[in-house]
């Protein structure tokens, strides 16, 4: 040990840094809210999880815009040179631009809320229970109990949005297993490893 | 050095944990009440912007418990707790960093110091002031090793476990601060 640390003053200086702040039973309630509303909040609402996705939804969707605005105007132009009105194409147009955008706008939300069925399996015969924990079930263990088969494999089924997602297996509500046949993440944040799955569109 | 002991918070049976990991909200909630002092004792000296320690440390424990399906026994909860507590905190002062200069925010923090209610127990408010000011000007990296060792408590092994940082590279840290706040605070009490 250093004679700086032996100091005096250090030491009544860490006795001063010791001193807790006062049992605030509100922020206390305040924290156990925002974890249980993060808990149950969809995970696919969490832009952390699916940054790429996401902007390439946005993006593909103002580029569907885009031609489809280009689209009706040159259908506009093409009747005009038709029909004897100058009034009509433009308004054909815009009504061609607005329904086209409104049928992309569908779809993108379609595409948004789409899931695509993924199978999970786990080969793990001494376990008694598994449950598949992940982003897309708020890591909720309760969530998606695995079933076992007789040669001791378990599996299950769920429906994902597409898009990056990490998850793992819980095995006997305590021990937490990867997915020994896919990728690994390293959760910077907490410190832990994820198995990958990327789910493309349907 | 003589250490000086941390007063440590309620010990979580391990019956509680396992219960917060299946989504128990009651047992989230003792854990809340057992680690929320020295969560907010440790952001707001880790803070750039004290003012931001209730946030942060509302922010790690969400963090927790979307984590805690991923917590294994082996692993010692209080130190995987201030782990994320200490990545958010970091993380925090990066942003504050590019954000303010430093050192504005201190005169809330000694407002917040005041407010603090311990019966019995002397409160050298001028002393509190000159303590924190001079923590203040002690590099993050290293006051955040200083933190964790002295006033949390964690031995070096397990800080070098949190943090992949080598055991001689954090004493030299703490040596460092503790050098740094002495000589800032021996000023103070002119010696």
């Amino acid at each position: 040990m250093s004679g700086a640390e032996r100091d005096p003053v250090v030491n009544r200086a860490i006795e001063e840094l010791q001193r807790l702040p006062a049992l605030d039973r509100h922020a206390i309630d305040r924290v156990v809210r925002a974890a249980a509303a993060a808990r149950v909040a969809p995970a696919e609402l969490d832009p952390a999880d699916l940054p790429r996705t996401r902007s390439i939804r946005v993006w593909s969707a103002l580029g569907f815009a885009a031609a489809a605005a280009v689209a009706g105007f040159v259908i506009g132009e093409l009747r005009t040179s038709k029909e004897p009105s100058v009034e009509t194409p433009i308004v054909t147009a815009q009504t061609s631009s607005d329904t086209q955008l409104r049928a992309v706008r569908g779809s993108a939300a379609m595409l948004d809320n789409m899931t695509v069925a993924q199978e999970f399996v786990l080969e793990a015969a001494q376990a008694d229970r598994v449950a598949l924990v992940g982003d897309f079930n708020s890591w909720n263990p309760k969530a998606n109990a695995m079933t076992r088969d007789a040669a001791g494999k378990w599996s299950t089924t769920i429906n994902v949005v597409p898009g990056r997602h990490v998850y793992g297996f819980m095995v006997n509500d305590s021990i937490f297993t990867l997915d020994p046949r896919a990728m690994k993440a390293r959760d910077p944040d907490l410190g832990g490893d994820g198995s990958v799955r990327i789910v493309g569109r349907p | 050095m003589q250490r000086i002991a941390p007063p440590q918070s309620a010990v979580l049976d391990a019956k509680t944990i396992s219960r917060a990991k299946l989504g128990d909200i009651d047992a989230f909630t003792s854990i809340v009440e057992a680690y929320h002092q020295r969560c907010l004792r440790f952001a707001r000296a880790m803070l750039r912007n004290a003012d931001d320690a209730e946030d942060m440390v509302q922010e790690a424990f969400v963090r927790l418990y979307r984590a805690l399906p991923r917590y294994e026994e082996r692993q010692r909860f209080e130190s995987w707790l201030f782990q994320i507590l200490g990545n958010v905190c970091r993380t925090a002062n990066t942003v504050h960093h590019r954000e303010t200069s430093r050192f504005v925010d201190d005169e809330i923090a000694l407002e917040r110091v005041q407010s603090d209610d311990q019966p019995g127990r002397s409160f050298d408010h001028e002393w509190g002031e000159s303590v924190r000011k001079a923590l203040a000007e002690v590099p993050d990296y290293n006051r955040e090793i200083f933190l964790l060792h002295y006033i949390e408590g964690f031995g070096y092994d397990e800080i070098e476990r949190m943090t992949g940082v080598k055991q001689s590279a954090l004493k030299m840290r703490v040596k460092r601060a503790s050098d740094q706040l002495r000589s800032l605070l021996s000023k103070e009490v002119g010696t």
